[in-house]
């Protein structure tokens, strides 16, 4: 019996990563240190998924105080998918990618690596609202290939040639995710709703500025840091606040 | 007194500091040079330039510049700051917060030095330093919200839960009711964290309210979700529970705890397995690709609904061709009934199909037939249904119907794994890795299976078709930059069965380093995540640093590593390599033979130290200059066969390393309290020893290895050299008495162990060790004995195994044991004696 469950979101499994990091080192040849797991799933917590052996007699602190809180437990990785935003999509165009995916050879078919893509996707078309997704597949990978085009609907975008260390050839392809976007204005009109009412009841006419500016960080420049490796990984771009 | 520089130098210094935060190290230090030939004792230009240093390598210097420029200007922040960054770079963080303080004492208002401080604090969890630092840095830049974020977090990992509620409030009032956009992740993100210190206070019924008011804006939706549901089961508000997990169920039906929730919150007892089954099979019908919710049931229904409910899931998957079955299936075995009404009703499909097969296409038939036979094989080779032959005949029919499916032919391999027969295991395994040489899950296990038949080599070349060899190091080097660390682990314990302490050390030390990056690997995201206002991540992460090493990797490695250091203890001679058994043994008096022995074992370490240079050599000529993956140049180890390790002085001492942790972290770990209780009594360190035996005996009085060293400690306060300080002994003797009393007989108190537990072959090698620790003249009715535990019907070839080693440990002769043992497993190959 697998679950499927968020990486570093709500409950989080995080303890999992060793696990997640061998899982990949066990089935792909494109490898990361664990930091780029960690950059992951500290940069965008909703996105990725892990898929799991239910321990039997479940888990054991899902009744502890804390909500959610699966800490310190540390059942079987058969499969991950390993997302993240484009930093600096080239068309201005918010979109995911899927930096990994794997699941163990000796649970396959089972209908896990379709999950946990439909739970990434969704996730970014929510949480970042992005307009695409976007992955790379070797094109020798028919299995693969299959379940993103024909069961997920991915369409080829391009070919990309040498795309992997072995020389190998990559199908570069995407999927629109803007039909699973919030109704921000929806969104908008229960806030508008909302601060009416508190108005309303305090008397209060102020009705507040934008503060949108606020928060936001002084002049940044750019630094690159190098925490993962791998074609299609290439350097990360972090931003830095100045050290002023 | 400090020289003043002139304002051309002052402004070339101030390019030093430009250079340094463009990363333009090598232009920095030379800038700095310009300055320091005019002013030799510049003090802030020498720290500059030995932080510009520090970027490329050149750490040692760069300390001792560092130094230097702190006498010549003790009285500069700088100084005292660049000092501080380089201790941070060593890693001595307890220093580099003295010498920051130093730094921030003399430049009060300086935000760097301020920050870099912080960070330092959180890395060493000083939280109450944190809250000071976070409380000032606040207080001069109190428009970012990443100052008010950072301060709650300040006090929520301090414990501080009100506090830290209140600061995110205090925040949230300055907006004066201005709703930011929706888009805003930080402030989606601050009020979800805050929402979790809430709950984590216990009051649900708050944070419920508190979600309900905010949530909606909240775009990390599934997290919303989970909570919302949990909240109201918590609440027992059902109805309303209800429909929150039927939400979350319908986002994603593949998640146990989901169904749970559902079935807590519609209230359906346990016991009625009828309307539960209906509930799962509602769930069905709405996603029929689901697998959960036709595995589920399962779990709990009984008799027939079990056979039925089985028989239907079975045939659908083996229809299918689903090649997973077994291990979806293979959890019910702890029911016996269930595990044999499996094996039934699969049997059956065979039967069956053999007679009306002609009904179908033949392809699908016989796709079928091969799925159900590869079942059987996983069946009967699984440790609850074991029949090792019928595993074999099960899965040479699946291979003859299928001969390219790499699954069945690494099942085969695996029956031969527990036939005893690693050797023939790896062969087959290597049948599986042919049929696909580019899949690397197969591979892996290819190169395990070798290792597990001790061949170190092999295993490394088969790794390198994966790795890119060209690595400073080789294909190891990029293991262990990849940080593969069942690898090294294996790689270790192979070498440690192989007595190559060396090798084995310098492996387990790697696995211990990479789990010390893990634990460093936080650092870079203490600034980050503030930025990135993904706060419920960062703090969920810097808790699980803290438990790092309770991750089942880090207990078998250091087990291990444990082992290692007192096997080097116990037998100093395996320094120079490994050793014929016995040699060491406690009969063995022959000088002669063990200077033999020994002259052997020091020319085959030159040979292999010999191997390794030259290897090393034609990896040098190859790439003069190999980069690593981040564009360093690595160096090459310069010990790459361990012998810096395994040449200590005091192993015992070096295995605290690894047991000081493993014993903080899983101090229910029967093992590690064991291997505790053996470094410690090796110390003499009385109390210790008697701690790790409590903690043993309080998991399982009656571990078999636990009692062996109940009665070895017993004897050995008996004949202590000198007596134990008066009051260590009370404690001690208190202590230990509660375990195994002093007025007890030992051998009555042996043999009625041998008797309560004698259906276990594990527990009666134990007491009959036991009897010969107690009574060596005992020792041929002890090994007759042991014999006849080969007759039990429940002994597994693992028993058997170990028991050459205690025949070892006795000093006795193997051959009688083996011989038996090798007729009872004719297939194996763990008894040859060589």
């Amino acid at each position: 019996m697998v679950d499927i469950v968020p990486l570093s979101s709500y409950p989080s499994y995080i303890d999992l990563l060793p696990s997640i990091q061998t899982c990949n080192i066990t089935n792909l040849p494109e490898n990361y240190f664990l930091k780029y797991y960690l950059y992951h799933a500290l940069t965008w917590p909703q996105l990725s998924f892990v898929a799991v052996v239910r321990p039997r007699g479940g888990y054991k602190s899902s009744s502890t105080a804390i909500a959610g809180n699966v800490a310190g437990e540390y059942p079987k990785v058969v499969g991950y998918v390993l997302a993240k935003m484009e930093e600096e999509p080239t068309d201005g165009l918010q979109h995911g990618h899927i930096t990994s995916l794997s699941v163990m050879r000796t649970h396959r078919r089972l209908g896990i690596a379709e999950r946990l893509m439909r739970m990434s996707q969704r996730a970014m078309a929510e949480s970042h609202r992005a307009h695409f997704v976007s992955l790379h597949v070797r094109m020798s990978n028919v299995a693969a290939l299959r379940l993103y085009r024909d069961t997920l609907g991915f369409e080829v975008e391009k070919i990309e040639n040498g795309y992997y260390a072995d020389g190998e050839d990559a199908y570069a392809m995407h999927l629109n995710l803007q039909n699973m976007w919030l109704d921000w204005k929806a969104i908008e009109k229960r806030d508008a709703e909302n601060n009416k009412e508190k108005n309303g009841e305090e008397g209060n006419e102020d009705e507040g500025e934008e503060v949108g500016d606020l928060g936001k960080k002084d002049a940044e420049k750019m630094i690159r840091v190098k925490v993962g490796r791998g074609l299609g990984v290439g350097d990360l771009v972090e931003k830095n606040e100045s050290k002023a | 007194m400090p020289e003043t520089l002139s304002s051309k130098d002052h402004s070339l210094f101030r390019q030093v500091v430009h250079h340094f935060e463009m990363k333009q190290y090598k232009k920095g230090i030379k800038t700095a040079d310009q300055v320091l030939r005019k002013n030799p004792k510049h003090g802030d230009t020498q720290a500059m330039k030995a932080l510009n240093m520090s970027q490329i390598g050149q750490l040692e210097e760069a300390f001792a510049l560092a130094k230097t420029a702190l006498q010549n200007d003790m009285k500069s922040h700088i100084t005292w700051h660049v000092y501080g960054l380089l201790l941070r770079q060593e890693k001595n963080y307890e220093e580099a917060i003295k010498a920051y303080r130093f730094a921030l004492r003399l430049e009060p208002e300086s935000q760097p030095i301020q920050r870099d401080l912080a960070l330092l604090q959180m890395q060493m969890r000083d939280y109450q330093g944190y809250i000071r630092s976070r409380s000032a840095m606040l207080q001069t830049r109190p428009g970012f919200r990443q100052n008010w974020t950072a301060l709650a977090i300040a006090h929520h990992l301090a414990g501080d839960l009100a506090e830290a509620e209140k600061v995110l409030t205090t925040y949230e009032d300055t907006l004066k009711g201005a709703t930011p956009h929706v888009a805003d992740m930080e402030n989606s993100e601050a009020i979800l964290y805050k929402n979790t210190i809430i709950a984590e206070t216990g009051n649900v019924e708050r944070a419920l309210e508190h979600l309900e008011a905010v949530g909606y804006r909240c775009t990390d939706v599934l997290a919303v979700m989970e909570m919302k549901a949990d909240y109201l089961l918590r609440l027992d508000r059902k109805a309303e529970a209800e429909a929150a997990y039927t939400a979350l169920l319908e986002r994603n039906p593949d998640n146990s705890i989901y169904y749970n929730g559902l079935i807590k919150a519609k209230a359906i007892p346990e016991s009625d397995h009828k309307a539960l089954k209906a509930l799962y099979d509602e769930w069905v019908e709405k996603n029929p690709r689901c697998d959960a919710a036709r595995r589920i049931p399962l779990d709990f229904l009984e008799g027939e609904d079990f056979k039925q409910a089985a028989d239907a899931y079975m045939q659908r998957m083996l229809k299918k061709g689903v090649p997973s079955l077994f291990v979806n299936i293979k959890q019910l075995y702890g029911n016996p009934a269930k595990r044999d009404m499996v094996q039934e009703l699969v049997e059956g499909y065979l039967s069956v199909k053999a007679t009306n097969g002609s009904a179908e296409s033949n392809g699908d038939n016989n796709e079928f037939l091969s799925c159900t036979y590869y079942f059987l094989a996983q069946h009967y080779n699984y440790h609850l249904s074991r029949n090792l032959p019928k595993a074999m005949e099960n899965v040479e029919k699946a291979i003859e119907l299928s001969p390219k499916a790499v699954e069945y032919q690494m099942t085969k391999a695996r029956i031969w794994k527990h036939y005893g027969n690693p050797g023939k295991a790896a062969e087959e395994m290597e049948k599986a890795r042919l049929l696909d040489e580019k899949d690397r899950h197969i591979n892996t296990k290819a190169a395990k299976y070798v290792l597990r038949n001790n061949d170190n080599e092999k295993a490394l070349e088969l790794m390198s078709k994966f790795t890119r060899n060209e690595t400073v190091g080789g294909t190891l080097g990029d293991l262990h930059e990849m940080q593969c660390t069942w690898f090294l682990t294996e790689d270790a314990e192979a070498f440690l069965r192989q007595k190559k302490l060396g090798l084995a050390l310098k492996r387990f030390h790697s696995v211990n380093n990479i789990f010390d990056t893990w634990q460093e690997d936080q650092f870079d995201f203490h600034g980050f995540s503030l930025r990135k206002g993904m706060i419920r991540a960062y703090v969920d992460m810097v808790r699980w640093e803290d438990r790092l090493r309770e991750h089942p990797f880090y207990t078998r490695m250091a087990i291990g590593a444990v082992k290692a250091h007192l096997l080097l203890h116990d037998q100093p001679d395996l320094v120079h390599g490994p050793m014929p058994s016995g040699i060491n043994g406690l009969d063995s008096t022959d000088e002669n033979q063990r200077k033999k022995a020994l002259k052997k074992a020091k020319k085959e370490q030159q040979r292999l130290e010999k191997v390794e240079s030259d290897k090393r050599a034609a990896r040098k000529a190859a790439a003069a200059n190999a980069k690593g993956a981040d564009g360093e140049t690595k160096k090459e180890d310069s010990d790459p066969l361990g012998n810096t390790l395994v040449q200590t002085q005091d192993p015992l001492k070096d295995a605290m390393k690894f047991l000081t942790p493993l014993l903080r972290s899983s101090p229910q770990n029967i093992e590690a309290q064991c291997l505790g209780f053996e470094v410690y009594s090796r110390q003499n360190k009385h109390l210790l020893a008697v701690k790790c035996l409590v903690a043993a005996h309080s998991i399982d009085p009656s571990n078999p290895t636990l009692h062996l060293q109940l009665l070895r400690f017993r004897k050995s306060l008996e004949s202590l050299a000198e007596p134990l300080p008066e009051k260590i002994d009370e404690v001690v003797n208190a202590e230990f008495d509660k375990l195994l009393p002093k007025t007890q007989n030992l051998e009555e108190w042996n043999e009625s162990y041998l008797s309560a537990n004698k259906g276990s072959v594990a527990h009666v090698q134990a007491g009959l060790s036991g009897r010969q620790f107690l009574s060596p003249e005992s020792k041929p009715q002890c090994e007759q004995d042991l014999l006849t535990t080969l007759d039990s019907p429940d002994i597994t070839i693992d028993e058997a195994t170990a028991a050459l080693d205690i025949l070892n440990r006795w000093g006795s002769d193997k051959a009688a044991y083996a011989e038996k043992a090798g007729k009872k497993w004719p297939e194996s190959s763990v008894f040859e004696l060589n």
